[in-house]
């Protein structure tokens, strides 16, 4: 399969991306409202913009604090 | 009966602390990515430039039951992972958090508590795996050729049953613990006892992680049923949920 | 109201009651009493039917706390000493669960938590998370919850004791205002609360009921005179506490840096020698007064007796 060949299929990651995004801008909107996590802000920050779907995730289920 | 206003705060509860976006969002992108990365692998590796001519000519094409496979891997694996996860606070974290004591002081009777939970994460497993479903049959349709809706839609009714096997045995084991830290840490036992007691030659013939072969051979046309191991599913479900409750009716929260 | 015969509750060698004898009249606000691990949570939580007791008999409304669990829910409200909400849901919200689950209709629960929501004044944060509620706000919200369904008993465990002064007054309040809607068993360990609000007192002590009385009929009886004297200096005061309670007309004798509280026996020869001793210690005094005396007077008193014996 040439370059060009996989180029077609890419629109197929599309839904995938968003979703993606979707749970990025979730965890970062819960992030920023929320007074206190469990370890440092920033750091889960850094967890969830850079570490792709895992972070956010990790970060909803370790990172919240009850209030 | 209160169960349904019980139910309703759940779903409720689920929905705003995200829980719910969580099991969606994790099982849909299996959906997706699975006849993906079934599809891509084998052009990947053969595009690797080093690779010798011979060895790149072995790699078979790829073809609609490694999208299949792939997508009940990844679900009896992070799908299972996803149901211990979500459901191990389930009842520990209201004992912790005092809520339960506050809530069993109105008409809630303990039974409908549990049930409630249960049938919460029920909603959102079945919902969420829908969804991937979806998803899955039609990228499959797509990359690959039409899968049968109704044997493929076996599939996901086993691979849910199997889920529900794990949040009835996950919801337990919160039940059982006093806290938190205790119930995660009796959840990924129970987690490995099942697992592990399925994976075991004879007697995983019995065992829920039997059904993901089972939901897959059927998918794809075959047959070879593991009627055993569906009805020993719905048995450590109706038994783990009845143990809950005689645990929790006793104990004081 | 509430019946409580001979209530036993062990958690494996430790007694947290033993024996509790207790009996609560329909209408009254009745006063809880006594020191930390005495035995007062453990109570209420029997009564909700939340935790049974080892023995004996608890009863309210003539339903048995352990049996008729659901139905004892309707009758009673109750208002744990931390009260714990769901930190995603609004005051309004929780209310409105609760009023479902006492199966009122739609309209009855929005008007029932609008009205409850204005009496412990959370309606303009009626909207908020609970979440980030302060603990004066989630004790309200736990009264307005314990009062959704119109019980009558209502069981709060040291309602106050957590409360800024403002937030205290606040509280004990709205628990005088109830006075002739519901019976209301009210713990504590804080006394002048319990004095300010409460017409019936039962002071507990190691799982037993020491005494249980009409709050005045209570000072008559125990109350006995008290002076307080305040010292120049917490050395002297010391020094002069210290042969104070060697006198046999001192019942007790509290310090507190310099401050000399002294319960007696004999009020006339207290009075003919109390000031003589401060003067034979060398005491210079700022302050000296026959104080009126309060029910943690009585408490000390009786708790102390107990412990005694």
């Amino acid at each position: 399969m040439e370059l060009s060949e996989i180029q077609q299929y890419l629109p197929f990651l599309i839904p995938v991306i968003v979703i993606e995004l979707a749970l990025m801008i979730a965890a970062l909107v819960d992030l920023l409202k929320r007074e206190e996590t469990r370890g440092p802000k920033w750091a889960w920050l850094l967890v969830i913009v850079l570490v792709n779907f895992i972070g956010p995730i990790v970060y909803f289920v370790i990172g919240r604090k009850d209030e | 009966m209160n169960f349904f206003s019980v139910l309703r705060k759940e779903l409720t509860e689920q929905w705003r602390t995200k829980r719910f976006l969580i099991v969606a969002a994790v099982l849909a992108a299996f959906g997706l990515t699975s006849p993906l990365l079934a599809k891509f692998t084998p052009e990947l590796l053969k595009s690797i430039p080093d690779m010798p001519a011979g060895l790149a000519e072995m790699i078979p094409a790829p073809t609609v039951a490694d999208a299949v496979g792939q997508y009940v891997k990844n679900m009896s694996q992070f799908g299972i992972l996803l149901a211990v996860l979500m459901s191990m606070g389930a009842v520990a974290q209201e004992k912790e958090r005092g809520t339960a004591a506050m809530m069993l002081a109105h008409p809630v009777s303990r039974l409908d508590f549990l049930m409630a939970k249960f049938a919460a994460l029920a909603v959102a497993f079945a919902v969420s795996l829908a969804v991937a479903a979806l998803g899955c049959w039609y990228y499959t349709l797509l990359l690959f050729e039409p899968l049968a809706w109704g044997p493929f839609l076996a599939l996901n009714g086993l691979m849910l049953l199997v889920f529900l096997v794990y949040i009835a045995v996950t919801l337990l084991c919160s039940t059982l613990a006093r806290t938190q830290g205790a119930a995660a840490g009796l959840a990924f036992a129970g987690l490995v006892l099942v697992a592990g007691v399925g994976s075991l030659p004879r007697v995983g013939e019995y065992f829920p992680g039997r059904l993901f072969e089972w939901g897959m051979v059927l998918a794809l046309g075959g047959g070879d049923p593991a009627w055993p191991a569906f009805w020993v599913s719905l048995g450590m479900i109706a038994a783990a949920l009845a143990a809950a409750w005689l645990v929790f009716r006793r104990q004081e929260v | 109201m509430i019946q409580i015969e001979n209530l036993h509750k062990h958690y494996g060698s430790i007694r947290a009651l033993d024996g509790l004898d207790m009996t609560v009249e329909a209408g009254t606000i009745f006063g809880f009493l006594g020191p930390n691990g005495a035995g007062k949570t453990t109570t209420l939580r029997i009564l909700s039917g939340l935790a049974r007791g080892t023995a004996g008999r608890a009863a309210v409304a003539g339903l048995d706390a352990s049996a008729d669990r659901r139905a004892l829910s309707r009758r009673i409200g109750c208002l744990p000493e931390e009260p714990a909400f769901y930190p995603w849901m609004t005051p309004r919200e929780f209310l409105d669960y609760l009023a479902r689950l006492h199966g009122l209709s739609s309209a009855d629960r929005s008007r029932q938590t609008r009205e409850l929501l204005d009496l412990v004044s959370l309606a303009e944060a009626g909207k908020r998370r609970i979440g980030g509620f302060s603990r004066g706000m989630r004790q309200r919200l736990g009264l307005a919850a314990a009062l959704v369904h119109k019980p009558e008993v209502l069981l709060l465990d040291e309602p106050v004791s957590a409360l800024d002064p403002i937030g205290r007054k606040e509280m004990l309040t709205l628990i005088e205002d109830l006075r002739g809607q519901c019976t209301v068993l009210m713990s504590s360990h804080i006394l002048a609360d319990v004095e300010r609000v409460c017409s019936v007192v039962g002071i507990i002590a190691r799982g037993r009921m020491v005494i249980q009385s009409p709050r005045e009929e209570l000072m008559e009886r125990y109350a006995r005179p008290v002076f307080e004297a305040e010292a120049a200096d917490a050395a002297s005061a010391s020094r002069w506490a210290d042969r104070l309670r060697v006198q046999p007309w001192a019942a007790a004798v509290k310090l507190e840096n310099a401050v000399v509280r002294v319960t007696v026996n004999d009020i006339a020869r207290a009075r003919r020698e109390i000031l003589p001793s401060a003067v034979a210690q060398e005491v210079i005094l700022r302050r000296f007064e026959e104080a009126r005396p309060s029910l943690e007077d009585v408490f000390l008193q009786l708790v102390g007796k107990e412990a005694a014996q």
